[in-house]
């Protein structure tokens, strides 16, 4: 008679540096498991078949999550050789676990359908992930691992380039790479990552962990081109000359700006603008580092996404008072839970249903106030499924010395003019169900073909173009 | 990917003329486009012209005011074969390259070092090109070069009164601008003004040109970051609109532009600026003083 698993139904927790502590710097708040903590957790996992797991489903790279922890489990006396077997189910679909276990909004995906998560609570896939990665990572595991796949990279002669080094073009570039594609990524910022380097700030993404994971790239033979803006460097048609297959990778980096009076004062910053200056140009460091930022005493962030956080969050790390304004209600944010959670410890306050209607400068230009309409919600909702709102005709006013606008951002029109891509009204680019353009032979995908989403949903896009891309070089090849 | 100086020399009081190899920008350049150049480690972003170039051997000549640290730090520390880290572009809009007449183009400061490319380009179109540079006079630049461009070049110096601050100083600068502008528009006819220079200057000279009725194009200098359009620094109002200087410009109809607004934008990190030179020189002279000894 079988014996029914018996079902642990919290799960093993990870610990986290003391609020006190981290307000104080960048350093990441979340510690992770250690290899003990991260078995516990991964036996909770009642192993349901790869054929229907829920949890590989709501994967957008379809991870095989049971067999990965499967294979922590069944080398708990050997930690070294459960991670390889761990990191090698977790590499065959995604290359950059590092990042993903950290960035993830796991409970909208991977943590969302998991059985367990219907008696208790979902298994922590996304830390286990992360543990996988780092334990990896610090016993150079990673490097042997990298070393047997290269060696199943066989050559197929083909050449591809790569626009933009965020999430989706690192992995269609290191999925390329695999197949044995010789893939050049051209990007216009100095250093690779999009907005794992200039966004997410450290707290979240260390970037000697981002640095790490990017160099698989340079070990798999992609080359890497900073300071190359496709579109004013080189053209899409030149690209086309040179290699086999274009993969189009640009994001959603231009910053949506309040259309209202007073958004030119001083202190007015997109979070684009904030975030690049704290993340890639490390101005909280300012003036052991050349770029300058300034920030007051009082932040107002307005939105309330995943961006609004982190914006929020670095703004308290540099010493200002901060408040996070929203149009809508608390239960209509969009950010991660854990990151709202987060934020609201360290001490950032949250006011809703205000939306700004004016800057208010003093005599020096500098924004001293904002002054917002109160809104109201409606019953009925929005094609997202938001509650809708309407003003009241009341008003406040707050005071701030800074303000950052964090309320979306949308693709950067460079290249589509540049190019004649077929675009969207929203400067999204139009793509097939192959993901390709309307210029043959060039594919396109994460926020460029979707506006702001997040850096999973970029991953999947490009893992899902470089099966496309190689199936649109082979038939050429083929017809040639 | 570093970018090697293949020469280095000060061609005036604080302006620096390096010619860098960056086939990249080099390719593709056009009058009125600019780069974006992180010369350091843990240095900033700082956008500056492509003043002359060679597309077939692949170099680039760039010309700085010493007017910061970073410029400093440029100037005090790099040599003819180190390398500048990074040197993104061409970025932003070409100039327009049309046949517009007569054409007074005029560059305060270091301002003439983008002139001249524009100049020189709209000359060989077949426009009669005056070119006007009002500087101090130690900090002449450009001017055989100019003379050999353009149908006329003018020069206009202004002594530095050592008794003076820095800022009185900027002030005659000025006065002689706007003087020697309306001395050339009321004695001649003009199809269009173009200009480069400090924002305050520039407006100064729009309110004379304004008077004339004549055309005029700004080439604007707000503060960036990226240079790419992704963080909206440079953002300026250009007819009551929003703009990115660094994607929809760096020129403009000065016309439409909103001046005060600019003005302000562009001193927002002054304290920081000043804060972040003096202790770059403090550092700088203990360097020097610990080299002696």
């Amino acid at each position: 008679m079988a014996v029914k698993p018996k079902l642990i139904k919290e799960r093993v927790p990870t610990p986290e540096r003391p609020v006190e502590e981290r307000v104080k710097s960048f350093v990441e708040v979340n510690l992770g498991y250690d290899f003990a903590s991260a078995v516990k957790e991964a036996e909770r996992c009642i192993q349901c078949p790869p054929e229907y797991a829920p949890c590989i489903k709501g994967c957008p790279v379809h991870i095989n999550i049971p067999g990965f922890l499967k294979a922590l489990r069944e080398n708990a006396d050997n930690p070294d050789e459960a991670v390889k077997n761990a990191l090698r189910v977790i590499w065959n679909d995604n290359t950059l676990p590092a990042v993903t276990g950290r960035v993830c909004p796991q409970e909208d995906q991977c943590e969302a359908p998991c059985v367990m998560g219907k008696v208790g609570d979902p298994i922590n896939i996304g830390k286990l992930e992360r543990f996988v990665a780092d334990y990896a990572r610090e016993k150079g595991i990673d490097e042997e691992l990298l070393c047997e796949f290269k060696e199943s990279c066989t050559g197929t002669g083909g050449s591809v380039a790569v626009v933009g080094a965020g999430p989706a073009g690192l992995t269609c570039a290191l999925e390329l790479a695999k197949m044995g594609y010789k893939v050049t990524i051209f990007e216009a910022l100095h250093e690779a990552g999009g907005v794992l380097m200039y966004g997410i700030p450290e707290f979240r993404l260390p970037k000697d962990i981002l640095k790490t994971e990017l160099e698989k790239l340079e070990k798999l033979g992609v080359e890497v081109k900073t300071n190359y803006i496709v579109g004013k460097t080189v053209t899409i048609e030149e690209l086309l000359q040179e290699y086999d297959a274009v993969f189009i990778g640009t994001g959603a980096g231009t910053p949506k700006l309040l259309n209202i009076p007073g958004i030119l004062l001083d202190r007015i910053y997109s979070a684009n603008e904030f975030l690049t200056r704290v993340n890639l140009m490390k101005a909280y460091l300012f003036p052991e580092y050349d770029t300058p930022i300034a920030i007051g005493k009082k932040t107002i962030v307005i939105g309330a996404g995943n961006t609004a956080m982190d914006a929020a969050r670095s703004a308290l790390r540099l010493g200002s008072e901060v408040t996070i304004a929203y149009r809508r209600g608390r239960e209509d944010m969009t950010a991660r839970i854990e990151e709202i959670h987060h934020a609201e410890e360290e001490g950032v306050k949250f006011e809703f249903f205000l939306t700004p209607v004016e800057f208010i400068g003093d005599e020096n230009g500098k924004v001293k106030a904002v002054k917002f309409e109160k809104m109201r919600p409606l019953e009925e909702r929005d094609k997202r499924g938001k509650r809708k709102i309407v003003g009241t005709g009341e008003y406040v006013t707050l005071e701030a010395d800074t303000v950052i606008i964090a309320i979306g951002l949308e693709p950067n029109r460079i290249l589509v003019e540049a190019s004649g891509f077929k675009a969207n009204p929203d400067g999204t680019l139009v793509v097939d169900e192959n993901l390709m353009t309307s210029i043959p032979g060039v594919f396109a995908g994460g926020d460029a073909i979707r506006g702001e989403a997040t850096v999973i949903l970029a991953m999947g896009d490009g893992k899902k173009a470089a099966k496309a891309i190689d199936a649109y070089i082979k038939q050429k090849k083929a017809n040639a | 990917m570093p970018y090697k100086i293949l020469e280095k020399k000060e061609i005036a009081m604080r302006n620096i003329w390096y010619r860098i190899h960056a086939p990249h920008v080099a390719k593709k350049v056009q009058p009125g486009q600019f780069v974006i150049v992180r010369a350091f480690k843990n240095g900033e972003r700082i956008p500056l012209t492509p003043v002359m170039w060679d597309r077939d051997e692949g170099w680039i000549v760039l010309i700085t005011f010493i007017r910061g640290k970073t410029t400093m730090r440029m100037a005090n520390e790099l040599k003819p074969g180190d390398e500048i880290l990074n040197i993104a572009g061409p970025l932003g809009n070409p100039a327009e390259m049309e046949k517009f007449g007569k054409i007074l183009a005029i560059g305060a400061y270091t301002g003439i070092v983008e002139v001249y490319p524009i100049a020189k380009a709209w000359q060989e179109l077949g426009n009669e090109v005056t070119t006007l540079h009002v500087t101090f006079e130690p900090m002449v630049v450009l001017k055989d070069e100019l003379e050999e461009a353009v149908g006329r070049h003018i020069l206009e110096t202004v002594p530095i009164d050592p008794n003076l601050d820095f800022p009185t100083n900027m002030k005659n600068v000025t006065r002689r601008l706007v003087e020697k502008v309306r001395e050339l528009l009321e004695n001649d006819e003009y199809d269009m003004v173009f200009m480069v220079g400090p924002a305050g200057d520039q407006r100064a000279v729009f309110n004379v040109v304004k008077e004339f009725g004549i055309p005029m194009k700004s080439d604007l200098h707000p503060i960036m970051v990226d240079g790419t359009g992704m963080c909206g620094a440079c953002r300026v109002t250009v007819d009551g609109e929003v703009k990115f200087a660094c994607i929809d410009g760096p020129e403009f109809d000065a016309y439409k532009v909103n001046w005060d607004e600019l003005i302000a934008r562009s001193g927002y990190y002054t304290d920081m600026e000043q804060r972040a030179m003096q202790e770059y020189m403090k550092l700088f002279e203990q360097a020097l003083q610990g080299g002696e000894q």
